[in-house]
């Protein structure tokens, strides 16, 4: 039995979701439907020094542009929020649009207290402390992958402190999600696949998760099912711009999706790594997935047979017991076709940094969301040791 | 006999019975982040007229104070978790697991998330030393 009498879950998903190619163009529109004059662009180096997309988000807002903050990074710091803030005020913004992937999407959201708020950030550090709407903030992102236009988290580091300030609250909600194909066709094929298995991990660990309920459930699966049909379409040529589509919709169903139910062990382990070695999260996500999904398969195999079923594989046959291996294998073959690393001695973990990120995953906030309590950190070290 | 909640006596009971718990001991061995700070909103319609702090300075395993705090002074605390009167009863009735309340909305947590995680099971252990309470819900 999937659920039982004593479910009970909050869904939120509140961000208008506006589709279609050159839909970024009419950014103005929205803008003007919140009620606002001012935008700031929020948008990455990156992004501002190989493509002409935040340019064109500028044109397309006109009169209503308040310019471009362009100096996100990966892995945004406190320092970059407060010089985001500090400019948005100087030139009077009264909304955010930010453009890009997950660091942009999430400094903007750092912005977005600040401007209304005021002070210092590591004041909001905690989960739902926001006592009101915070800064207008629309999304288009760049990538397919975080979901992060629907989520409620931001991560932003203190690199003075060298830790993540982690804040959660329903408050920095971005608004509206423009999902524009077009603003992902530049992406290239190692990173559409790696940021669209970020997605995969999403919708699947949604599913396992402790807190899963059938409202995410049920759009997990189509996540999954649209990865699994577009993603590798998406990663052979970059202007199906059909795949790109679907693939955006992925994304951002599997961010509501985890955005409720929560993350679990992938994403614990997964982030240690991306704090500790570098890694890009996509791929750790890649990479982790199958022996994670190990690692629950006594206790999801009804679970991970619906997402057997959502892959596209013949369950009849299959027991419950074996859905978990069967799965990771799948996602593996699914993953070479990609072209995606298979192990994190392929993507510069050294073996001996292992047991540090294992101490490192315990403190993660999606470890108390896997299926399988983990306490010790023996435990991570095992499904550490498989992957490397 | 039964304790109001919240009241100075539950608070006394409360690091009585945190101080009786080997569970605690064992999974708060190593807390040193620091004094957390439980606030329930006022509900002046049960008696409950302001805002009631409860300041546990947990301190490796042991709560070596626990006392009556304005919802101003238990801000100061780094770890501050705030909710209103029946939330507070349904993690005491074990109906609401705390971190599962912050992540919904249901408890506000000011406050590094990734410790309390590192600390769940001392977290759980915490809301089972308040269930040892023979408790007097103030609405019941």
């Amino acid at each position: 039995m999937l659920y039982d009498a004593s479910l009970n879950f909050i869904f939120w998903c509140p961000t208008k979701v506006v589709f279609g190619q050159n839909t970024a163009l009419d950014v103005v529109m929205e803008v003007e439907n919140l009620g606002c004059k001012r935008a700031l662009i929020v948008t990455d180096r990156d992004l501002i020094k190989n493509t002409d997309i935040p340019e064109r988000i500028k044109k397309a807002l006109g009169k209503l542009s308040a310019g471009i903050f362009s100096d996100v990074e990966a892995d945004s710091g406190v320092h970059i929020v407060n010089q985001g803030a500090k400019f948005g005020k100087e030139v009077g913004a009264d909304c955010l649009v930010s453009v890009g992937g997950g660091s942009a999407i999430d400094t903007a959201k750092g912005i977005a207290i600040l401007l209304k708020e005021g002070g210092k950030l590591q004041d909001y550090v905690g989960f739902q402390i926001l006592t009101r709407p915070q800064t207008p903030h629309i999304v288009i992102p760049t990538t397919a992958g975080t979901g992060s236009e629907v989520t409620y988290i931001a991560v932003i580091k203190d690199h003075e402190e060298g830790r993540k300030l982690l804040f959660g609250d329903y408050h920095i909600l971005p608004n509206v999600a423009i999902l524009d194909p077009r603003m992902t066709e530049g992406l290239s094929p190692r990173l559409t696949a790696a940021t669209g298995m970020d997605a995969m991990c999403h919708a699947i660990e949604a599913m396992h998760s402790l807190q899963r309920e059938p409202i995410a459930d049920g759009i997990a699966l189509h996540a999954i099912r649209l990865i699994k049909e577009f993603l590798p379409k998406a990663v052979e040529n970059g202007k199906d711009m059909l795949a790109r589509g679907q693939m955006l919709i992925a994304a951002n169903i599997a961010g509501g999706a985890f955005s409720n139910a929560q993350v679990a062990v992938v994403h614990a382990l997964a982030h240690s790594v991306g704090a500790r070695f570098k890694v890009h999260h996509g791929l750790a996500n890649s990479i982790l997935l199958p022996p994670c999904l190990r690692y629950n398969a006594d206790v999801c195999g009804e679970v991970y047979l619906d997402v057997l079923s959502a892959l596209g594989v013949n369950i009849e046959g299959i027991q419950p017991d074996q859905a978990g291996e069967v799965a990771a294998d799948k996602i593996i073959e699914f993953t070479m076709k990609l072209g995606l690393p298979q192990r994190l001695r392929d993507v510069g973990v050294p073996e001996e940094g292992l047991r540090e990120c294992s101490e490192l995953a315990l403190s993660d906030g999606a470890i108390i969301y896997n299926p399988k309590l983990i306490s010790e950190s023996t435990e991570v070290l095992q499904i550490y040791q498989q992957a490397w | 006999m039964a304790i109001a909640f919240p009241s100075v006596e539950w608070v006394e009971e409360y690091k009585k019975q945190i101080n009786l718990s080997e569970g605690y001991k064992k999974a708060g061995a190593t807390w040193t982040a620091g004094a957390v700070a439980l606030v329930t909103l006022a509900k002046p319609e049960i008696g409950l007229n302001e805002d009631f702090g409860i300041w546990l300075d947990l301190h490796q395993g042991v709560c070596r104070e626990a006392k009556v705090v304005t919802a101003e002074e238990a801000q100061k605390a780094p770890f501050c978790i705030t909710g209103d009167y029946a939330r507070w009863k349904q993690v005491i009735k074990k109906e609401l697991e705390p971190v599962k309340g912050m992540m919904q909305g249901k408890l506000k947590l000011k406050g590094d998330l990734p410790t309390i995680v590192r600390y769940v099971k001392a977290s759980q252990e915490l809301v089972e030393c308040s269930t040892r309470i023979e408790t007097k819900f103030l609405d019941e």
